[in-house]
């Protein structure tokens, strides 16, 4: 699958030589992997945790965790589904921490609406809001539909992976998704309104 | 939405439309979703509208527009960190012989002097620290960078462990603390006041005897140390032991054998008191017949002295007025002092204050008084001054150092939490003023006292702190944000160094210093406040 870019570009050839040489002890193949990766990490947790701080926090700490983990990771993978999941995992569990969640650990279709979505209004809602905005509604999200969709959206995650990281079954990832979708149309057509309320989640896990 | 003739039974729902799209449906199902979209016109348009969605999400989640931050850029090298830990223990090796030789020997030397026992050093600590005669040389750059090291180190540790650990190991360390001190409190009276307490005349406590309570009154015997902590204190008896406490009026018109250590708004001394005292006081008045065996050490508004000492006389206060024997040499610094015609002093004199002393005819003394004159404020003029300004501004770089290395996210943490300079002023203030009021009211309970200290020593590392983080937040305004430890040592240096010029400056430097330690501070409480909320419900 089409992994998130990451600064510049490294062959798959030069990525194995870094990662044997980073296994090896190597502190300038460690730095090359940093510098190639750390920006799209950054960014990653920059959209699934409110605070910057936190975001710049939970950067360092992947990376530790990926340098002690390397061991582990298999090389007939793509490194960065390794790397996603490795930092998905981290992200998530930083939110699991925090607060107890807030949205429905099982979804049923039924809390979906049945209608089609109005095409018209929802090409309204890609025109009038800018990139930054998305991002900001993004925020007000509840924390699972949150990754959902930067999981699927920013790190191009298999619907495996993701049921994997949110410990939900596969078939359920869909309706995520959708729910995870309705949820942000809603966050940005009203942008005041608290989203977790509307999505109907209220019981505790 | 448009209605179609087609029923609606047959169109598929929107879950379906989004598998569809990201290929997650099984192939017959597929089949069928599209054989049905291929003729019917509402399905099609929900299909492009839910994939020209996925575009967009896709290109708003990838879009870049936010810079990663300049220390992230940098790698996280672990290795360099051994330099840093070598540096640090290297510090802290200097730093631990440093307080050996400058504060535990003479410590250990004053102890027996004064008559404490081993046991009674934390006691004595609490109580004498403050009066230590050598906290001027402890502002020379190695002592300060010793405690700094040290300190810094128990940041470190700190942040480490509050992450899962930090309610019990602030209990476990009030508990040990608590443990630690002298056991000879196990082998005391306890009292608590109804609210307050009284021992006649004629009754005798053969243990020491604790007392906490609205106001206390001890009329008779007590053979071990009264420890205290009353509103107002009065001894009429005899206290064999020492006197320890806080109290806000503390009278003595009886006899005390021991010490008499204790921290008070108004202290009278009208009986007599065997060995030495040290106190802390607005006001403090050694009646004419009152007699003091040992030093009497102070630090008080106001010391009205007519009574006898048999020892040494150290005093910081604004006014004093001697007119009674001194047997021993006296060190005062005040703003005024007046030696009274009753006055006698056997010892050397040295005073430094604002006015010349006001020395009465009749006054005894062996060897004229040693004058010195400063008016209030730094000495411009001397060079002594800036050569002081440059150590400090070189022992706090130092610290500043050695907190970017131990704490590398902690310091570039708290620059970051600088910048939301309404709450970190506010915060800031708060801190600065309610610490050490809290850490006296807790300091009230026996078991509090070493939660108090602690309080107040992390309050110290955090408002001497507070300048580094200031410093490169001001260092960062003026050459920009960079990458790296490196271009933030240098800002760092930059702006203490500025910070270090205002603060000199007459009449605005004070103000000057008291922002930026109100600002760093409060930088410092918004950071740590984030991380325990953090990691707070972990616990749950």
């Amino acid at each position: 699958m089409d992994r998130r870019k990451t600064t510049g570009a490294m062959s798959e050839a030069d990525l194995a030589q870094v990662l044997s040489q980073v296994r090896a002890g190597d502190a300038d193949a460690w730095g090359e992997l940093y510098r190639q990766y750390a920006p799209a990490i950054f960014r990653f947790c920059r959209r699934l945790l409110p605070a910057r701080e936190d975001a710049e926090d939970a950067t360092t700490e992947i990376f530790m965790k990926v340098r002690q983990k390397l061991g582990t990771y298999d090389s007939s993978r793509p490194f960065t589904a390794w790397l996603y999941k490795v930092a998905s995992n981290h992200c998530w569990d930083t939110l699991r921490r925090r607060r107890i969640r807030q949205d429905l650990e099982t979804g049923d279709v039924d809390a979906l609406p049945l209608e089609h979505p109005d095409p018209g209004q929802l090409e309204r809602l890609q025109n009038e809001h800018t990139s930054k905005e998305v991002r900001a509604g993004l925020a007000k999200l509840p924390d699972r539909a949150r990754m959902a969709l930067v999981l699927r959206y920013y790190a191009d995650m298999s619907y495996d992976e993701i049921a994997d990281t949110l410990a939900v079954r596969r078939a359920f990832v869909g309706v995520l998704l959708l729910r995870a979708r309705h949820q942000l149309r809603d966050a940005l057509g009203q942008p005041d309104a608290t989203i977790a309320v509307k999505a109907g989640g209220g019981r505790k896990t | 939405m448009s209605t179609s003739d087609q029923s609606l039974a047959n169109h598929f729902d929107e879950v379906t439309g989004l598998l569809y799209l990201e290929g997650q449906l099984d192939e017959d199902r597929a089949k069928a979703v599209a054989a049905h979209v291929a003729s019917c016109a509402p399905c099609r348009q929900l299909l492009h509208a839910l994939e020209s969605e996925s575009v967009w999400l896709r290109e708003s989640l990838t879009t870049d527009d936010e810079p990663i931050p300049a220390h992230l850029v940098s790698v996280p090298e672990r290795n360099s960190t051994h330099w840093g830990w070598i540096a640090a223990f290297g510090l802290c090796a200097g730093g631990l012989y440093t307080l050996w030789n400058g504060i535990v020997e003479p410590w250990l030397a004053s102890i027996s002097q004064a008559g404490l026992s081993q046991q009674g050093i934390l006691t004595w600590f609490i109580f004498q620290g403050a009066f230590w005669k050598g906290w001027d040389a402890m502002r020379t750059l190695t002592d300060f960078m010793a405690v700094a090291t040290l300190g810094s180190l128990a940041i470190w540790l700190f942040r480490k462990q509050w992450k899962r650990f930090t309610p019990i190991a602030f209990v476990m360390g009030a508990l040990a603390c608590a443990l630690a001190l002298p056991p000879a409190a196990a082998a005391a009276d306890i009292e608590r006041g109804d609210p307050s307490y009284t021992l006649p005349g004629g009754q005798e406590v053969k243990n020491d005897l604790v007392v906490a309570a609205d106001r206390t009154r001890i009329d008779g015997d007590v053979d071990g140390d009264l420890i205290v902590f009353s509103y107002s204190v009065t001894v009429n008896g005899h206290v064999k032991g020492d006197v320890l406490g806080l109290a806000n009026k503390l009278t003595i018109n009886g006899m005390v054998d021991g010490n008499v250590r204790v921290a008070a708004d108004s202290i009278a001394i009208n009986g007599s008191v065997g060995k030495n005292i040290t106190a802390w006081q607005d006001q403090f008045d050694l009646d004419e017949k009152a007699k003091i065996g040992g030093s009497l050490s102070l630090l008080a508004g106001n010391a009205d002295l007519d009574g006898q000492i048999g020892g040494d006389l150290t005093v910081l206060a604004r006014v004093v007025d001697l007119n009674g024997l001194l047997a021993g040499s006296a060190l005062i610094r005040s703003q005024r002092l007046v030696v009274g015609p009753q006055a006698e002093i056997q010892g050397k004199a040295k005073f430094s204050g604002w006015h010349p002393p006001e020395i009465a005819q009749g006054a005894k003394l062996s060897s004229p008084i040693d004058v010195s004159i400063k008016g209030p404020g730094p000495d411009y003029a001397s060079g002594r001054y800036y050569w002081h300004q440059t150590l400090s501004w070189g022992a706090s770089f130092i610290f500043g150092l050695v907190l970017l290395l131990v704490a590398p996210h902690f310091f570039f943490d708290v620059v970051q939490s600088s910048k939301r300079i309404g709450p970190a002023l506010g915060l800031g203030t708060l801190f600065l003023l309610a610490t050490p009021i809290a850490a006296v009211i807790v300091c009230a309970t026996i078991v509090g006292a070493a939660v108090g200290v602690i309080a107040v020593l992390l309050w110290l590392i955090g408002v001497y702190s507070a300048q580094i983080f200031t410093a490169s937040w001001l260092g960062e305004k003026l050459l920009g944000g960079a990458a790296g430890a490196s271009h933030a040592i240098g800002r760092m240096a930059l702006g203490l160094a500025i910070i270090r010029a205002l603060t000199m400056l007459p009449y605005a430097g004070p103000i000057v210093g008291f922002c930026v330690t109100i600002w760093g501070l409060g930088a410092i409480v918004l950071t740590v406040h984030r991380r325990m909320q953090v990691q707070a419900p972990a616990a749950v």
